[in-house]
């Protein structure tokens, strides 16, 4: 339902192609599973090379073909793509995307819940699919976004949505993306990964070393109880967190400094969880670690400034560090509810800027989120179950790419710019996306001015 | 903390310059006097005891001086005259002195090769609370009296950070708690000297005004025990601002009488004595508005409010320079441009108050096609460090010009502030603010490689402690024993 929905969109909002009678502005939008195609575009796979002047078939949603030289069948909807590029719809592994309206409307705000352990929590029950924010997110190019809650030590499960769709089981590409966790830390800080909802009264070293205590004490209880060899009194916190414990689930930890990092390290050897580390921007320290224990990070957003006295660049350079590294990266746009997604791929270009490969920071917002969080997985697993039975966690990671998801570019270059030694041929020829062709004035200005921007994807 | 008035900063930066003068490249000459600043120190308990342990203490060294100064071969956005390929800037003692493809380079000048790289102005910052140590004084809701100059910060990380995204100058405002906030700081960010040398000379004084949600207070949870403080409503704001500027007319036709009696006693001994009026320091910096001496710099959203306090300046007969946040201009650009006023604004920020909703990212663009002078500002010392990414959207939304787009971080911020005549462009006499990129300033993937201010260098990426450079400190150290067995 939602791919032909939001291509349906997509051709009849911006891109010139002549469309078929029943698109026409009077007509309501048919939602029927057809086909589409885009031509002559520069294709970029991502997961395999680049090319030139090929065609995209889409039908029922999925991707049929690609290629140069694929046919294009009869009947399909064709959206001319010549000059233009075609990327897998962008992800963005970090955001409030459905939980908030407007920041300071309390009304508008469902992002967190009273009360330090919300395990059976899942996020996906509070994402209003009709919020403005899917719109001005698909904007950009992003196509799918991890949300989740924030406060207390643990917030429930995350989920990767796609940025479209009428209800939250619609949208859902993964349900049950990750298990989110806190790490406490000394005292706060941090925009977006900080440790919110578990400030207490008292001193921050006392605070931060007890609520490790609760944090592992509940993890303690709740193996035991999984692991009951009878049945007792039913306990929905405990039993959620059954797959996480069980390492079926990744536990997502929103962490910045080394020393949590470090604790969160432990906690994974200590209980065997399967850990995925968001924010991280000490994790350069830790940089061969992290990779030797294949570890995902998501790192960002860039536009953090950097803690206390770390070097000016160290956020910038933080993804470039630990891809170098061999450390599986992607990127979050940390989106609070601020409107921050759709400069996704600007984060991703900035790290290229301090020593991230251009070719990885693409697929640090395209396949590496696709296969951390998932993509493919359940929409809406039971939760609490009886007996020990093992969670059935579907990993279809690089199921996306093959469904009818793109990300059109008007702009002749990549969707993250051009790494900085290319800048100067991309004023020339293509320019970076960011940046729409270089023109002497006003007066030349070749198209106009378009509601909403050309890639409505 | 002693303050230096104003007009002893060109003396005290003079002195400062005269120490070190010596040719040779401009980068490693050997600070002047004082001597090397650290970064400040961490907040105490904000961190983990483990950072600590592996991370030097960096430190900012004052950079140097120098009197001719060369950048050559290098594409220079001029922002006021077009794009210069293959071009040279000559600057002596701290302006610039030739600008072009044609200028030569005397003998002696310390170059700095520009080859491969963008030379754009320094970038001004409209709306900043950098270096302030405190942003509000949230006791009353006009204090016209009270002086960001006083609290500003030398040792603020935040500085050296915006250096290195290009930034030279910013306005340092007072927050929005209050309907007139208090009196601004034009500063260059000359990270390392004296806190006195961050003030700008010659640039004119201005004050914050603001309207909506943050004056009213009502976003926030109400605190128990504390009273509410008028205003609460739009209604309040604008009664607030002509209760506070019939005061100031009262004030100001007081001293003139005073003024006129006393200049009647001069020709005429047998005239009364005048009675000194009282002294108001709040009333005084309203007058200067009055006057058209201080520059109005006015917090606002939406469109309705903005035209209020429109007709409020009007009827008193100030002009508002520039209208802060303004993301509802362009429903009233034309209003905006007729009354000679400023916008500066975000480029895409959005949603995250009920007055900010109806921002869209054309709001720069729209506005700069009706005549309107627009910049795009920070408001935030992290935004601040990339506001070349953010001038940029203004070309993807809405279709500016590159050099329009260019303007809104540079010229139309100087003409904001009042400064357009020293620096905000590469033009012969003025200041010699530049920022140096390894690539165009508005492709994503660009960054900074040098910023001058008054022709020094304040940040230099290859002196510069970047993470690359502590991770190499740290492989050179003794290594920790960690519980994890760490990488380093």
């Amino acid at each position: 339902m939602i791919r032909p929905m939001l291509l349906a969109g997509f051709a009849a909002a911006a891109l010139s192609a002549p469309l078929s009678a029943q698109a026409s502005p009077s007509a309501v939008p048919s939602f029927r599973p057809s086909v589409y195609a885009i031509t002559n575009a520069t294709i970029v796979p991502v997961t395999g090379p680049r090319i030139a002047n090929g065609n995209v078939v889409i039908q029922d949603g999925k991707l049929a073909a690609l290629g140069a030289g694929v046919a294009v069948p009869a009947g399909a909807q064709v959206i001319d793509g010549h000059g233009l590029f075609v990327y897998p719809g962008l992800i963005d592994s970090g955001t409030r995307l459905g939980l908030v309206e407007i920041g300071s409307v309390p009304g508008g705000q469902d992002t967190q819940e009273l009360g330090q352990f919300n395990p059976q929590d899942a996020v996906l029950t509070a994402v209003n699919p009709h919020s403005v924010h899917f719109g001005i997110t698909r904007a950009n190019g992003v196509t799918s976004v991890v949300t989740s809650a924030v406060g207390g030590l643990i917030q429930g499960s995350a989920a990767l949505i796609d940025a479209a769709g009428w209800t939250p089981d619609e949208m859902a590409e993964n349900g049950r993306a990750a298990m989110v966790m806190t790490y406490p830390r000394v005292g706060g800080g941090g925009r977006f990964g900080r440790f919110r909802g578990g400030q207490q009264e008292g001193d921050p070293a006392e605070v931060q070393s007890r609520q490790v205590r609760e944090l592992m004490n509940y993890l303690r209880n709740a193996k035991a109880y999984i692991e009951r060899p009878s049945p007792v009194a039913q306990n929905l916190g405990y039993a959620a967190l059954g797959p996480a414990l069980r390492g079926e689930m990744p536990v997502l930890f929103d962490v910045q400094s080394e020393g949590q990092i470090r604790g969160v390290l432990a906690l994974a050897d200590s209980f065997k969880l399967k850990v995925i580390l968001r924010g991280a921007t000490d994790a350069w320290m830790l940089a061969d670690t992290l990779a030797a224990r294949k570890i995902p990070v998501i790192v960002g957003p860039m536009t953090a400034a950097p803690e206390g006295d770390a070097p000016y660049d160290a956020v910038y350079a933080n993804p470039g560090v630990l891809a170098k590294a061999g450390v599986q990266i992607a990127f979050q746009s940390g989106d609070g509810g601020d409107g921050d997604a759709r400069n996704l791929p600007y984060n991703a270009a900035l790290a290229t800027a301090y020593g991230l490969d251009p070719e990885e920071a693409l697929r640090a917002v395209t396949i590496n989120p696709a296969r951390i969080w998932g993509a493919g997985g359940p929409a809406r697993q039971p939760r609490a179950r009886q007996g020990g039975q093992s969670f059935r966690h579907h990993r279809r990671p690089a199921r996306r790419a093959q469904r009818g998801e793109a990300c059109v570019h008007p702009r002749p270059a990549d969707a993250l710019g051009r790494p900085a030694h290319h800048a100067v041929q991309s004023i020339q020829g293509p320019a970076p996306a960011l940046m729409p062709p270089l023109r002497a004035g006003r007066s030349e200005r070749a198209a106009p001015r378009r509601f909403p921007p050309r890639c409505p994807c | 903390m002693i303050r230096t008035p104003l007009f002893a900063l060109p003396l005290a930066a003079g002195a400062l310059a005269a120490g070190a003068l010596a040719a040779g490249p401009l980068v490693a000459q050997a600070p002047p006097a004082p001597t090397a600043r650290q970064a400040p120190a961490r907040a105490p308990a904000a961190q983990d005891s483990s950072r600590a342990a592996t991370l030097p203490v960096l430190t900012m060294p004052v950079p140097a001086a120098g009197t001719l100064v060369a950048i050559t071969h290098a594409t220079i956005l001029t922002a006021s005259h077009g794009t210069i390929e293959d071009g040279n800037i000559l600057i002596r003692n701290g302006k610039i002195a030739a600008v072009g493809k044609e200028v030569a380079v005397p003998a002696g000048a310390q170059v700095i090769d520009g080859n491969g790289k963008f030379v754009m102005p320094g970038i001004i910052d409209a709306h900043s609370h950098s270096a302030g140590e405190a942003i509000n004084e949230g006791s009353r809701s006009i204090t016209s009296q009270v002086r960001m100059q006083d609290v500003l910060r030398e040792d603020a990380i935040g500085l050296y950070r915006e250096l290195a995204g290009g930034v030279t100058v910013a306005n340092v405002l007072h927050g929005s708690a209050n309907t007139i906030g208090g009196q601004n700081a034009v500063i260059k960010l000359r990270f390392g000297l004296p806190v006195d040398s961050l003030l700008m000379a010659g640039a004119p004084p201005g004050i914050k005004f603001a309207l909506g949600e943050n004056v009213r207070q009502t976003n926030g949870p109400q605190i128990p025990g504390r009273a509410q403080r008028y205003p609460r409503t739009r209604m309040g704001v604008e009664e607030v601002l002509r209760d506070a500027f019939t005061r100031a007319r009262e004030y100001q036709a007081e001293w003139k009488a005073y003024e006129d009696a006393k200049a009647r006693r001069r020709k005429d001994a047998k005239s009364a004595e005048p009675i000194l009026p009282a002294r108001d320091l709040q009333l005084d910096a309203l007058v200067e508005v009055l006057e058209g001496k201080r520059l109005v710099h006015a917090h606002s959203y939406r469109a309705d409010e903005i035209l209020m306090l429109l007709k409020v300046a009007k009827d008193f007969g100030f002009r508002i320079a520039s209208l802060q946040h303004v993301l509802e201009g362009y429903k009233i650009a034309d209003e905006i441009a007729a009354a000679g006023t400023g916008a500066s604004t975000f480029a895409d920020n959005w949603a995250y108050k009920l007055e900010a909703f109806d921002a869209i990212p054309f709001n720069a663009a729209l506005m700069a096609e009706r005549g309107v002078k627009v910049s795009i500002n920070s408001d935030s010392d992290e935004r601040a460090r990339r506001l070349y990414q953010e001038a940029a959207k203004a070309m993807k939304y809405g279709g500016a010009s590159e050099e329009e787009a260019l303007r809104m971080i540079t010229l139309n911020a100087a003409w904001q502030l009042g400064i357009d005549k020293l620096t905000g462009s590469i033009d012969v006499g003025k200041d010699a603010d530049l920022a140096i990129f390894n690539g165009h300033p508005f492709a994503p993937a660009s960054r900074v490689e040098k910023t001058l201010i008054d022709g020094r260098v304040f940040f230099d990426r290859d002196k510069a402690p970047t993470l690359e450079n502590l991770i190499e400190q740290l492989k050179r150290r003794p290594r920790a024993t960690t519980t994890s067995g760490g990488a380093l």
